[in-house]
């Protein structure tokens, strides 16, 4: 940046304290139980004794009645921060995103009743997404617990479905390791959220009890090894295979497999394509790369997933946005699925070589195993080919308004490599991901499973503590930004440099593309007939608000949002009349993928 | 003015691949196309004995849409454990997956599917109309039955079983007229010296890797 950074001052009584300053590390080599750390003289105190033994230095939450306790116990503590949210959604997609930064499960606080509601769809999509997170709920006292009282609600009936595990601490004595054994599971295995209920008299009954270190239960024993038998098997397949990819998961990222899936394709010859979550598994500059794999993947990805006829699946679910039909799934590949979780073993598409283990592990048994490289040469060629015939390109007209395309490839030019990008669902999420290249894990931090609008800009907020020294962008549709946007305040407040883009084409525009393609045209509900200067509500809020406009303002915005220090808000007028391709409806054959709205006529 | 459209190969001139897979996923040659049946399984499984824990699970089943025909949970010999005894009907794949499904819970220690010849037994109780007493309890007799209650206007009969004979015995005594009828759903152990769940392997289901181990082996 050529630019001086101009500096505003947004708050009068500004503190002198730094990112870094909340980051402050325990040193390294120092056990987090040794003992600058307060007694224990309460459950509460106990739960917090329990999240520094873990290692936890941030927490997200929103205070509330029920949660006092566990809200005294953090008074004067200063080795955990606080970072009070908005809305308790923003407080568990912070934590969610800063999990997926760090690799280590955030943690989510909320108070009992409206409290935990709203942190339940922050849960599902952590679930969906097998990020790691803990919430802490506060519940109302065990006295009380079925009567109906104020702010209760049956947090643990509401969660089980979407998390990992769900517990009620209804022992003082015990709260702590509950809350240890959360944050352990969490983090094991196949990573997810995890929930603890902390009834009031519970966090305020006294006790001494110092929780040990986390552990999970006797019982939970994640596979770590696969069957030798079936590695050798495996192997012998990809090594003679024709047409062999690799199709990286998000588990590779979750599981820091990227070094051995890369070594892996790289001395085999194997074209990689990722799924959404495993976007950043593998460098999208490296020639093996093949993009991303799906509804909107690009054709390149779907063509090669279609005619392989080896599969090294790793660390995917096989979700329906990415397979379509699963009946024209790749129908020619023999499938070598390695995954922690045996339950995703042929769940939906049938694994020829299931091998159940840590990804790292497992690649590492397979790269051992692999007697040579696959005669691949005319399928590489076939793979470059089909690069050719379908990139991803687009034109800028001067007479037309901007392309999100352009937004997205210039913000993705001026930054950093190791930039985080975050974004909210819908058209703007899907060209944030076709047109950045994503070279490194844990920097592409969306909602992929449950799709939810608003992730944005809680996302960034969390990212960016998770890496105070790193760039953060997050893209955001006009429709998802108005779902969360209040979160801004927690950015101008914790003075957090980051920026956002709202892509803002005045419209829910991926339902609108929908109700193009497949409902006639007719647009309900999907058009705003008036939306706000997002400019200068980021400037109510405190944040520096800039709009683009043209390509010329762009460049403008773009220079100012990143100079300044602080949170930026970029509102870009973006072309509403731009649509996602390619796109394989739902439930299509991906081969078939459409690239214009002629062909996605066609295909129903 | 664009619309995102892009340039390539329209859906037709594109390489397309001959397979094909059924709805389960699983590749398959057209000529001859497996079929899965369903079938019926007894899973049982040891959880931990707290509270939550049949909601837990019954939960699971509705919200993954598998079909149970009965669960019943109770103590075992040891007071921190309780047995579920599940029977279940669907195809191969989604028995296979119900287990995995299962495993994946904290609570739950241990899966296993029984084999066909597992002790099996449900317990019945029928409220039979008591115009004709004697017949009644000639069938209650022929099928081991005891008479638990008889008044002018009922009878009431309670027998064990497995599901057939059950379901033999209600044919029999609803020519008289059943007024109400309760099942209690299986309760199953291996036969013989079998464990029916090991704690020893805790949560390690036999995976699908090694079950098909057994298999390749066999090449």
């Amino acid at each position: 940046m050529s630019e001086p950074a101009p500096v505003q001052q947004t708050d009068e009584e500004s503190s002198d304290r730094t990112e870094e300053d909340i980051h402050r590390d325990t040193p390294e080599g120092v056990s987090h139980g040794a003992s600058p750390d307060p007694d224990v003289t309460t459950g509460a105190e106990s739960v917090v004794a329990a999240l520094r033994t873990a290692g936890v230095e941030l927490l997200f939450g929103v205070t509330g009645g029920a949660i006092l306790p566990v809200y005294d116990a953090l008074y004067e503590h200063d080795q955990i921060t606080h970072i009070t949210m908005a809305h308790e959604q923003g407080a568990v997609h912070a934590a969610d995103a800063y999990g997926i930064v760090t690799g280590e499960p955030g943690v989510c606080v909320a108070t009992s009743g409206p409290g935990a509601t709203n942190l339940v769809t922050g849960i599902a999509d952590a679930s969906m997404d097998s990020d790691p997170l803990v919430a802490l709920t506060g519940q109302v006292p065990t006295g009380f617990v079925g009567n109906d009282a104020f702010q209760e609600t049956d947090t643990v009936g509401i969660t089980q479905p979407v998390t990992k595990h769900s517990s009620f601490a209804d022992d003082e004595s015990t709260v702590g390791a509950e809350v240890g054994t959360a944050w352990a599971l969490a983090d094991a295995g196949r990573q997810g959220p995890t929930l603890v209920d902390l009834p009031k008299d519970v966090t305020g009954a006294s006790t001494d009890e110092r929780p040990g270190e986390p552990e999970t239960p006797d019982t939970y024993d994640p596979p770590t090894t696969a069957e030798p038998v079936m590695v050798e098997a495996a192997a012998e397949t990809l090594a003679t295979a024709r047409r062999p990819l690799v199709l990286a998961g998000g588990g590779v990222i979750a599981g820091e497999a990227t070094t051995e899936l890369r070594r892996l394709a790289r001395e085999y010859g194997l074209p990689v394509v990722t799924t959404m979550p495993g976007t950043g598994a593998f460098p999208q500059t490296d020639p093996l790369s093949q993009g991303i794999a799906g509804m909107h993947g690009t054709g390149y990805a779907n063509m090669a997933v279609s005619n392989c006829d080896a599969m090294l699946a790793v660390g995917t679910r096989f979700d329906d946005r990415l397979t379509g039909d699963i009946e024209t799934f790749a129908p020619d590949a023999e499938i070598v699925h390695v995954d922690i979780d045996p339950a995703e073993i042929s769940k939906n598409v049938e694994a020829d070589y299931p091998l159940v283990g840590d990804a790292g592990v497992v690649l590492d048994q397979l790269h051992r195993a692999i007697p040579g490289r696959p005669p691949a040469v005319e399928w590489r060629d076939r793979c470059r080919t089909w690069q050719d015939e379908y990139p991803l390109e687009y034109e800028t007209p001067a007479d037309e308004p901007l392309k999100p395309q352009h937004v997205v490839e210039r913000f993705d030019t001026v930054t950093p490599a190791d930039t985080i990008v975050t974004a909210g669902v819908g058209q703007h999420q899907m060209w944030a991901w076709q047109h950045w290249t994503f070279t490194e894990p844990r920097t592409w931090v969306t909602s992929h499973g449950l799709g939810t609008m608003g992730y944005a800009v809680p996302a960034a907020i969390g990212a960016k503590l998770a890496a105070p020294d790193r760039e953060v962008v997050a893209f955001d549709g006009d429709g998802s930004f108005l779902m969360t946007a209040q979160e801004l305040t927690v950015a101008v407040r914790e003075e957090l440099d980051l920026t956002v883009v709202v892509l803002n084409n005045e419209a829910v525009g991926m339902v609108r593309q929908w109700q193009d393609g497949f409902y006639d045209g007719r647009r309900t509900a999907s058009e705003y007939p008036w939306v706000p200067q997002f400019d200068a509500v980021a400037e109510a809020f405190g944040a520096k608000g800039l709009r683009a406009e043209t390509y010329e303002g762009l460049e403008e915005c773009i220079q100012t949002a990143r100079a300044y220090d602080g949170p930026a808000v970029i509102d870009a007028a973006i072309d509403p009349e731009e649509n996602v391709y390619p796109m394989v409806p739902g439930g299509g054959d991906n081969a078939r993928f459409a690239l214009d709205s002629d062909q996605l006529e066609g295909l129903q | 003015m664009s619309r995102g459209e892009l340039p390539g190969p329209p859906p037709d001139d594109r390489l397309h691949p001959d397979g094909r897979r059924n709805g389960q996923g699983i590749r398959v040659d057209p000529a001859a196309e497996a079929e899965h049946p369903p079938e019926r399984a007894v899973l049982s499984a040891l959880v931990t004995h707290e509270p939550g824990v049949l909601a837990e699970i019954s939960g699971l089943f509705s919200r993954r849409q598998f079909n149970i025909e009965s669960l019943t949970v109770g103590p075992t010999v040891d007071d921190d454990l309780a047995r579920m005894t599940i029977v279940v009907e669907e195809p191969r794949p989604g028995i296979d997956q119900t287990k995995k499904q299962l495993e994946k819970h904290i609570p739950v220690i241990s899966v296993r599917e029984l084999a066909g010849n597992a002790v099996q037994r449900e317990l019945v109780i029928l409220k039979i109309e008591g115009d004709r007493p004697a017949q009644v309890n000639a069938i209650t007799d022929m099928y081991d039955g005891r008479t638990l209650d008889a008044g002018p206007e009922t009878v009431t009969v309670e027998l064990t079983g497995n599901r057939s004979r059950i379901d033999d015995a209600i044919d029999a005594y609803s020519q008289f007229g059943v007024r109400e009828l309760v099942r209690t759903g299986h309760a199953a152990l291996a036969r013989g010296e079998a464990p029916t769940a090991q704690v020893s392997q805790p949560n390690q289901a036999p995976t699908e890797a090694q079950v098909a181990t057994e298999a390749v082996s066999d090449d």
